[in-house]
């Protein structure tokens, strides 16, 4: 039997590795998060059947849990490795042609490092565990985000670091705070004694936690640092900040609220809370000039989306909220990708000077119209089927609270729609009408970025496909009982 | 009986027509201390034209008023003359929509010129139909509406009763309405802003000479009929006189007094038209406009909630 | 022939058009037009077919149909006949066009998509349709650049609204009833509550009102008809909007149902009515606005909404009479339009752009085919007799009058009486008047753009006479729908209360025609003269000096210019301007300052705490 323990060991194993492959060629360093997170994907599909049917606990060392340290490999866990990994399997690939310049093997180590962090924080069954991978995680996201060595980066790089090192230290504050009263740091244990303690004495360490992960996650008002960091970092960091590391801190936190603490009062804020998310972040993008703020700030609109499906917490809502985030990541990483080469052949970020562009590099603007309609939740892509089944969903609950405030939602999305199609329409319909020569991104990054436009056709044409891991990764959050049990015995 | 109306009423049509064109004349000059042309002056103006040189301004220049003349003819035969009526297809609607077809083709003929005079006239024409249109079709709804029917011939079979449409006093708004918009209609005073000579040189049939003209004149006559002829089938009973004709019944007789009283009507309606209007000044289109749309409109706007009120 | 393979050929040919456009042109515009007219071909053939499909079932599990019936064939035929016609005309229109192959790979994208959304036999499979119309449709807005981007941005920001509205209405269905087969949606919900029913039917007439631009939802049509390139602007209003009028059929009748929707309301106050007065409105204002118009397809466009008020009142009237004029309208309409919209588009080719209404005039005799299809066009739109225009236009009327709607007639009839006038200063205007020095040599416009235009004259004409033949097709339509059927005949239709018999008209239009003919011929010839040959009273009428049809109906101007305005197109605006200044206010939150980032953390902490020590809720 493979053991899910790799998914950690062998991108970590890597990462120490390079600097001394470096050593020995420089060119083949870039091959190796390739490698990586081939072998990542490749054993995150293997597992998925096997996890479907047991949830597999990794016993680390041999200690029983609550003694010992675990990794729990859930359907939540493996559906999130699987695109991790995928997500850090086509932006390596896109990276090999798109990271020319600066400190190339540096920026090799850190990306298996954050990557390797964001597999962590989703397998671990350890709290402490679970922080010390956050900091992996963000710690080689904030190195990343300065990676240009320019001032901006460097800039909000400091920016970010500041509000997540207060982030880090809230968590941290929670952890030990819960530790004290409980003497366990195994998730599974604390959920199994929470009810034994005073709520008072839950609540402080609950909302340190929360705001600490929530800081990661974007939640409003504690995401002031995206758009800075998003939008300074290389655009295949970007991509992955955006598609893959707030939505590992998200997913912190929501395991933090439906597993350990069993708080589904705090839900309903939640659902306030994802709406002035959504909508602050889409009216935020709405008049940007910078494309790539403007994608950072749609990101945290969809964060709101995301956060406001899991927190209608049913089992429908929950499995929404996952779709949503799979489509998030293939659609707002494709944005990013595709972005960075038009940033790359303009020479600015600025969305006015893209005009005319859809005729010098028109398959790059092709992919950046897909993941734009994706994203608005235009069928037939993947946005559409998780924007249809949060619908679903929220409709479903019966209640007309979230009738009311799906029209918000979709409001947003109206805005979300208006300033994207502005965006395709300056791509295409403005500029020269002379025929220009073609200067298209290099082929091997057209390739990355198909495949995530594959993916979104496939996944928006057939969600069935889909649709079983997302029902079980819903019903481990629904059923905290079966993860105390499966993991103490 | 309908295969004799077919070649009967256009001829009737025609003929009173030309009548009452002279007529006109006649009673304006009377009116204004002149002695004023014979009665059959219009029948000789057209054998005159006839006969004169004419330009043409090419195929469509021909096909206009050929156009014109005919739909209004057709028109004609949708128009119950006492109880001739040949066509009842499509009922008053239809009958509204071929009221158009006559000065459409005029003004197809007219632009076809590409006279900056006829152009004007054209424009005067449409902006003054437009204005007349609105209480007329207020009044042919209240009318419809009343009566529950878009046939005109049932109309006026429903009248024979009474004897004419006032017998029943919701109808009296609209028919007053229909009077004041009635010199509109025919083009006359004050209301001539279409062909004003003086102004614009006959507006729309200012490149028109001989034939065309001709054709022309037997058009106006026909519109002038029709324009009278649908006040009186609407409101004053058509071929019906109080049940004057009953004991006739069934006899051709019938038929041949009913058109007779139905000429006579019309008469009537001619004469205190020209009275009330030959002594006023023309209007300018803005003031024609305004007019038309003020008292008129109001009057069968009136009328019509008054019908739909006590239906 | 199955229908999932229509739609894959449908689809297909699209993309198969695109692809051959990067081999050679000549193989695309082939292919372009095989598919088209292989299209309709396909269509024809089902005429009378009944069937239903399930053809995939991976969405969520839901099955997902296609289905025929009369009332889909009815729409699929005329779609893909106009739209084969327009690709035709594009042959050489859009020849020396940049980004050809898009133009067409996107003109049979829209038309696969509008015939998916007509054969679609369950919600979500019309949703998905519909939207791939949507967006594609704004791809091809933009398409002439310059004007064309704010005519998109209108368009795609109130079609996202409407379909969002309708996405939520689909769902609602969906939760309710665990169904969205449209037939098994109509029979649960028969028995489901009165306010249900009314809150389905509003918010799918706002997604159906936006499409079919009913006042005041009206705002994104005439920009987007007047800067889309002229063959797209005649699919556009021909057939696009009016899936408006397909979705108002298919809510009303077909999901809630005619016996339900003809009484859900209290008084004068019903659904139907009030959809009713929108309509009229619909009709008068625009008409109106379109006087105004100098721009030849800004004036159509403004006619495209004030004709698809008809459409709206025939159908909401809720009669056999009203539901078939309206259906039958919209297939006139779109005839007519069509044709105008390719009459414009060839007075374009051959002016090199031109379509302002001051700056044309006398090209009757230069492009004789375009000015008789103008003439048509007109016609049809007018209502003449004799033209099918009028058949539907009458078959309106009669219902409002006989049902006792007085008000709404004078506001159908009113809108035909502006009508005449705007319409005739299009055909003066462009066609009849001075022919300008400048336009003495122009282009000749070719034979692909000429036959779709003598097609559609002659199909004005046609279904004028003869209108008992689409008649047919109605009548099973308003059948299946629960309405009493029609006496139709194959010249017009029968019934006690008044007869409709355009043979008969057309035979006293023709024997008078013939007679007045011959005596002009007999008559004395006239002699030819040139158009500067005028009598002007003693002035001489001076050559190119001046242009008089500029401000044709002047008077009216000076009147109605200061009411004439389109104030809900203002005052949208407003809102959009509004809600970009709130955006712009909402961004500021993000100082750039990291200090009120660090304190906006410590807010976030306080009122948490704050929130439970006063109300304790976690």
């Amino acid at each position: 039997m493979v053991n899910p323990i790799l998914l950690i060991v062998v991108p970590l194993g890597l990462a120490f590795a390079l600097p001394i492959v470096n050593l020995i060629s420089k060119k083949i360093i870039k091959y190796i998060p390739v490698l990586a997170f081939l072998f990542n994907l490749i054993l995150s599909l293997l597992l998925i059947p096997k996890v479907l049917e047991q949830t597999i606990i990794v016993k680390i060392g041999g200690f029983h849990p609550p003694f010992g340290i675990n990794l729990f490999v859930g359907p939540v866990g493996i559906l999130f490795s699987t695109l991790i990994a995928l997500a850090g399997f086509l932006v390596s690939i896109y990276a090999l042609s798109y990271i020319k310049e600066g400190p190339k093997e540096k920026y090799h180590i850190l990306y298996l490092l954050l990557l390797t962090g964001a597999t962590g924080v989703v397998l671990t069954g350890d709290m402490f565990n679970l922080f010390v991978f956050f900091e992996i995680l963000c710690i080689s996201s904030y190195a990343l985000v300065a990676y240009l060595g320019n001032k901006a980066g460097i800039e909000s790089s400091i920016k970010y670091l500041i509000q997540g090192s207060v982030g880090s230290s809230l968590l941290l504050l929670g952890i030990g705070l819960l530790y004290g009263q409980l003497g366990t740091l195994n998730m599974a244990d604390i959920a199994n004694q929470i009810n034994s303690i005073s709520s008072p004495s839950i609540f402080v360490p609950m909302i340190f936690i929360i705001t600490g992960l929530g800081i990661e996650a974007a939640i409003f008002p504690l995401n002031a640092w995206l758009p800075d960091a998003h939008s300074s970092a290389p655009s295949s960091i970007s991509a992955i900040l955006s598609g893959i590391a707030i939505e590992v801190g998200l997913y912190a936190v929501i395991r933090v609220i439906f597993t350990i603490f069993n708080a589904s009062s705090f839900l309903m804020f939640f659902v306030f809370l994802g709406v002035l998310t959504l909508l602050i972040g889409e009216m935020s993008a709405f008049s940007q000039k910078n494309i790539k703020r403007m994608l950072a700030y749609s990101s945290i609109g969809q964060i709101g989306l995301i956060m406001f499906a899991i927190s209608l917490n049913t089992q429908l809502g929950i499995s929404a909220g996952f779709f949503q985030m799979i489509s998030h990541t293939l659609g707002k990483g494709l944005l990013f990708l595709s972005v960075g080469f038009l940033i790359y052949k303009t020479g600015s970020m600025k969305i006015s000077s893209f005009e005319g562009i859809g005729k010098k590099m028109p398959i790059t603007s092709l992919l950046f119209t897909i993941g734009a309609f994706s994203i608005v939740g235009l069928p037939p892509f993947a946005g559409f089927a998780s924007k249809f089944m949060i619908i679903k969903a929220a409709l479903t609950t019966g209640q007309l609270l979230f009738t009311v405030l799906i029209g918000v939602i979709l409001l947003g999305t109206v805005i979300e729609g208006a300033y994207f199609f502005k965006v395709i329409q300056s791509i295409y319909f403005k500029g020269t009408t002379d025929i220009i020569k073609r200067d298209e991104a290099p082929l091997i990054a057209l390739i990355s970025m198909s495949i995530f436009v594959l993916l979104i056709i496939f996944i928006g044409v057939y969600p069935d496909f889909i649709a079983r891991i997302l029902n079980s990764a819903a019903s481990e959050f629904i059923n905290r009982i079966d993860y105390i049990r499966s993991v103490l015995g | 009986m309908n295969i004799i109306a077919l070649f009967v009423s256009p001829l009737i049509a025609l003929i009173a027509g030309m009548f009452f064109l002279g007529l006109s004349r006649k009673i304006s000059a009377r009116i204004q201390w002149r002695y004023g042309p014979p009665i059959y002056q219009p029948v000789i103006d057209v054998i005159r034209s006839f006969s004169q040189k004419s330009i043409t301004h090419g195929k469509f220049f021909d096909f206009g008023i050929i156009l014109s003349l005919s739909s209004s003819f057709v028109l004609i035969l949708f128009l119950p003359i006492g109880k001739l009526c040949a066509l009842t297809s499509g009922g008053l609607i239809a009958f509204l929509y071929l009221m158009l077809m006559g000065p459409f083709g005029i003004a197809l003929s007219g632009a076809a010129a590409a006279n900056p005079n006829s152009s004007i006239g054209i424009s005067r024409k449409f902006l003054l139909a437009l204005a007349y249109e609105v209480p007329l079709l207020l009044v042919l709804l209240t009318v419809m509406t009343h009566y529950h029917t878009i046939s005109l011939v049932e109309i006026v079979n429903i009248q024979a009763n009474s004897g004419w449409a006032f017998g029943s006093w919701a109808l009296i708004l609209p028919g007053i309405a229909y009077l004041l918009i009635l010199p509109a209609i025919l083009g006359m005073r004050p209301f001539e802003v279409v062909g004003a000579a003086q102004e614009i040189s006959s507006g729309p049939i200012a490149e028109f000479g001989g034939k065309h003209l001709a054709f022309y004149t037997l058009q106006h006559a026909l519109h002038v009929f029709v324009g009278i002829a649908l006040f009186v089938d609407i409101f004053l009973g058509g071929w019906t006189f109080f049940g004057l004709l009953n004991p006739l019944a069934g006899t051709v007789w019938a038929v041949i007094f009913g058109i007779i009283i139905f000429l006579l009507k019309m008469t009537l309606v001619l004469f205190i038209g020209l009275f009330v209007n030959a002594v006023y000044p023309r209007f300018r289109i803005e003031q024609a406009m305004q007019y038309l749309w003020k008292w008129p409109t109001l009057i069968s706007f009136v009328g019509l909630i008054i019908v739909v009120l006590t239906k | 022939m199955s229908l999932e393979l229509l739609l894959i050929i449908a689809f297909s040919g699209a993309f198969l058009t695109y692809l051959s456009g990067k081999i050679s042109s000549q193989l695309r515009d082939g292919v372009a037009v095989l598919i088209s007219l292989g299209l309709v071909a396909i269509v024809s053939f089902l005429y009378n077919v009944q069937t239903e499909t399930v053809f995939y079932q991976g969405f969520f599990g839901i099955s997902l149909i296609l289905r025929m019936n009369s009332l889909a064939w009815f729409f699929a035929i005329a779609i893909v006949s106009f739209t084969a016609l327009c690709i035709i005309y594009s042959l050489s229109y859009m020849k020396d066009c940049e980004r050809s192959n898009y133009y067409y790979f996107m003109m049979l994208l829209i038309n696969a998509s509008m015939l998916t959304i007509v054969l679609a036999g369950d919600l979500v499979t019309f949703f998905v349709a519909w939207e791939i119309m949507s967006w594609s449709t704004f791809l091809l807005i933009s398409y002439n650049r310059n004007g064309a981007l704010q005519a998109g941005i209108k368009y795609i920001v109130l079609s996202l609204i409407g379909s969002m509205c309708m996405l939520v209405g689909i769902l609602s269905i969906y939760t309710s009833f665990g169904t969205v087969n449209i037939a098994d949606v109509a029979n649960h919900l028969t028995p489901s509550s009165v306010g249900y029913k009314l809150f389905l039917l509003i918010i799918f007439s706002i997604t159906f009102g936006i499409k079919n631009a009913i006042m005041p939802l009206h705002t994104w049509l005439p920009d987007a008809y007047a800067e889309s390139p002229s063959p797209f602007s005649a699919v556009l209003s021909g057939m696009l909007t009016r899936m408006g009028v397909f979705g108002f059929l298919l809510i009303m009748y077909v999901i809630v149902g005619m016996k339900t929707t003809l009484h859900l309301g209290r008084g004068f106050l019903s659904f139907n009515t009030i959809l009713c007065w929108l309509g009229a409105i619909t009709i008068v204002i625009p008409t109106f606005i379109a006087m105004l118009q100098n721009d030849a397809k800004k004036l159509l466009a403004w006619h495209g909404i004030g004709q698809g008020g008809y459409m709206i009142v025939g159908i909401a009237f809720g009669t056999s009479l009203g539901a078939a004029g309206g259906i039958f309208h919209t297939l006139n309409h779109a005839t007519y339009i069509v044709l105008l919209f390719l009459s414009v588009g060839a007075i374009e080719y051959s002016t090199n752009g031109l379509r302002d209404l001051n700056s044309l005039g006398g090209l009757f005799k230069k492009m004789p085919i375009a000015f008789f299809g103008g003439l048509l066009g007109i016609s049809g739109l007018i209502g003449v007799p004799l033209t099918n225009g009028f058949v539907s236009k009458w078959l309106i009327y009669k219902t409002l009058i006989l049902g006792n709607a007085p008000f709404l007639a004078f506001a159908a009839l009113l809108g035909t009486w502006g009508t005449v006038l705007s319409v005739y200063k299009f055909l003066h205007n462009l066609f009849l008047g001075q022919l300008p020095e400048e336009h003495k040599e122009i282009k000749k416009a070719p034979l692909t753009m000429q036959i779709p235009i003598v097609i559609l004259s002659f199909t004005i004409i046609l279904f004028g006479i003869l209108p008992g033949l689409p008649l047919k097709v109605i009548n099973s339509i308003i059948v299946a729908a629960g309405f009493q059927a029609l006496d139709i005949n194959i010249w017009g239709v029968t019934s006690e209360t008044g007869t409709l018999n355009m043979l008969n008209i057309f035979a006293a239009i023709a024997v008078f025609g013939a007679i007045f003919w011959g005596i002009f011929k007999v008559a004395r010839k006239s002699t030819p003269v040139d158009q500067y040959d005028n009598y002007a009273a003693g002035a001489a009428v001076p050559k190119n000096k001046y242009h008089y049809t500029v401000e044709y109906y002047a008077p009216f101007y000076r009147m109605g210019k200061p009411f004439l305005k389109d104030i809900f197109d203002m005052f949208y605006n407003r809102i959009a301007e509004a809600i970009g200044s709130i955006c712009d206010s909402v961004r500021k939150i993000y100082t750039g300052y990291v200090g009120s980032y660090v304190m906006y953390i410590v807010l976030f902490i306080a009122s948490l705490i704050f929130v439970q020590l006063t109300w304790s809720i976690f």
